[in-house]
């Protein structure tokens, strides 16, 4: 083997490398429905615990609702928005898939009016799985054709 | 076995691996082909050549499988992480509104002949949107004020979707793919999943007078051979593509090339870009059904937005 043919998968790599990295970031468009960094506010994070009391399967994204037992007991319910509904429908999710009562713990950012919503950056249930599964093999219309 | 028998043999053979002919797409009663159905242009093909990927085109099959595999753990492995320059793109900017959870865009880099696309742009060459003629770049005056719901962008608004996905020109989004195509011989729709829109296309129309302006522009098609020409004018000075102004002028060619694909090919005719540009790649056959996008139904973002400014000005 010549050295350049000893050469050439690492080039191959190198290329594979690049073409990821750079796939990734390219491919995302500059704005999406709505910018989270404008609804949300980046210096107020929120960790919730709680327990699930409704799912809203709507437009243009779902919120599930968590009430969140405080210090003091007191109860205050969150909004935590979550993706677009088709999305979720085609991976199978329901309204039903998560039945009230289900803990979650809630890795977020409250919104910037103060009020309680939050953005659901990470949902996970207690045992550590997470609420939702990711996004390749879920059945999605792009999956199936294959 | 007779000469004749071999012959009968030979040429079924023939017919059965030849690849599909233009003969063989579904066609309308009318004679042309038959777009309808549902169909997916998901793909992580970018609209532009990444700079790493400059004089590279095409993909290998090899390649191509090592990078769509390698992309997929890379999004898995950025999951709720809010720094990843993916998840900032996307308008998260440190607070991490996109996990997986948001993301269906599709694993696949697009094919088209045979190969691997490294960009959606086909022309110029060198797969970039072409620079703007001098003092045509947009400023995107208003773009960050929060006065009013007029001042926010029309996805944010829930008239358009995000990232042309309605287009024309029409392009893969991060989500909802999803289209569905309905035909007569005076009409074609388009129902685009992202926000509901249809686009109607009149099949040998005329354009309206330029005073009347729409969000998806104004559409008329033709049959050129076994292409769906559509030609669109008459854009708002709002629907800003790329930069683009309201005498954006778009050409598309739908033409299905096979019993599950459609070659998609547009191009953009601008006077504010040194040149026009031209974008091609497939869109797929897909099961449906297309859900509703019902964006009004319960966007609380835009209020929370408004709310948020209100909140910040009282500081």
């Amino acid at each position: 083997m010549n050295q350049r043919e000893g050469r050439k998968p690492i080039m191959n790599m190198k290329c594979i490398v690049a073409i990821t990295g750079a796939v990734l970031v390219a491919a995302a468009p500059v704005w999406a429905h709505h910018a989270f960094a404008a609804e949300f506010d980046a210096k107020r994070p929120v960790h919730l615990e709680g327990t699930v009391s409704k799912v809203e399967l709507i437009n243009p994204h779902a919120w599930i609702h968590v009430d969140v037992v405080g210090p003091d007991g007191k109860v205050t319910s969150w909004m935590v928005e979550a993706g677009s509904p088709n999305v979720l429908l085609r991976r199978g999710f329901t309204k039903t898939a998560v039945a009230p009562g289900t803990r979650v713990v809630v890795e977020g950012y409250q919104s910037k009016d103060g009020s309680l919503r939050a953005n659901g950056r990470d949902i996970t249930l207690p045992d550590g799985r997470k609420l939702f599964l990711g996004s390749s093999g879920t059945g999605a219309p792009y999956d199936q054709k294959k | 076995m007779s000469c004749r028998s071999s012959v009968i043999i030979v040429a079924l053979v023939m017919l059965l691996t030849a690849p599909l002919s233009s003969q063989s797409i579904p066609r309308t009663p009318d004679g042309h082909p038959d777009l309808q159905g549902i169909w997916t242009n998901a793909t992580i093909t970018p609209l532009e050549r990444p700079a790493e990927l400059a004089g590279k085109p095409t993909l290998t099959d090899a390649e191509a499988a090592q990078a769509e595999k390698k992309a997929a753990e890379d999004l898995a492995s950025v999951d709720g992480k809010s720094e990843h320059p993916l998840l900032a793109a996307a308008g998260s900017n440190g607070t991490g509104g996109y996990n997986i959870l948001f993301i269906d865009r599709g694993s696949e880099f697009a094919r088209v002949d045979g190969v691997k696309r490294t960009s959606l742009i086909i022309d110029p060459p060198d797969g970039k949107v072409p620079p703007f003629k001098p003092g045509k770049k947009p400023t995107f005056e208003g773009y960050g004020r929060f006065d009013s719901v007029k001042d926010r962008p029309l996805s944010e608004r829930c008239l358009l979707g995000f990232g042309s996905t309605s287009g024309p020109p029409m392009l893969p989004v991060l989500y909802n793919n999803n289209y569905e195509i309905v035909q007569t011989p005076d009409h074609v729709m388009i129902l685009v999943e992202m926000v509901h829109d249809a686009r109607i296309i009149r099949m040998n129309g005329t354009h309206p007078p330029p005073e009347v302006r729409q969000w998806l522009g104004d559409s008329i098609g033709h049959w050129d051979g076994d292409t769906l020409v559509v030609d669109t004018t008459n854009f708002t000075s709002r629907t800003r593509f790329r930069g683009s102004s309201e005498n954006l002028h778009v050409i598309e060619r739908f033409t299905r090339v096979s019993g599950d694909t459609i070659l998609y090919r547009a191009t953009i005719d601008d006077p504010v870009f040194t040149k026009m540009w031209t974008l091609e790649y497939p869109f797929a056959a897909t099961k449906g059904p297309i859900y509703e996008y019902a964006c009004h139904e319960g966007n609380y973002a835009l209020t929370d937005i408004l709310g948020g400014a209100r909140k910040s000005e009282q500081k």
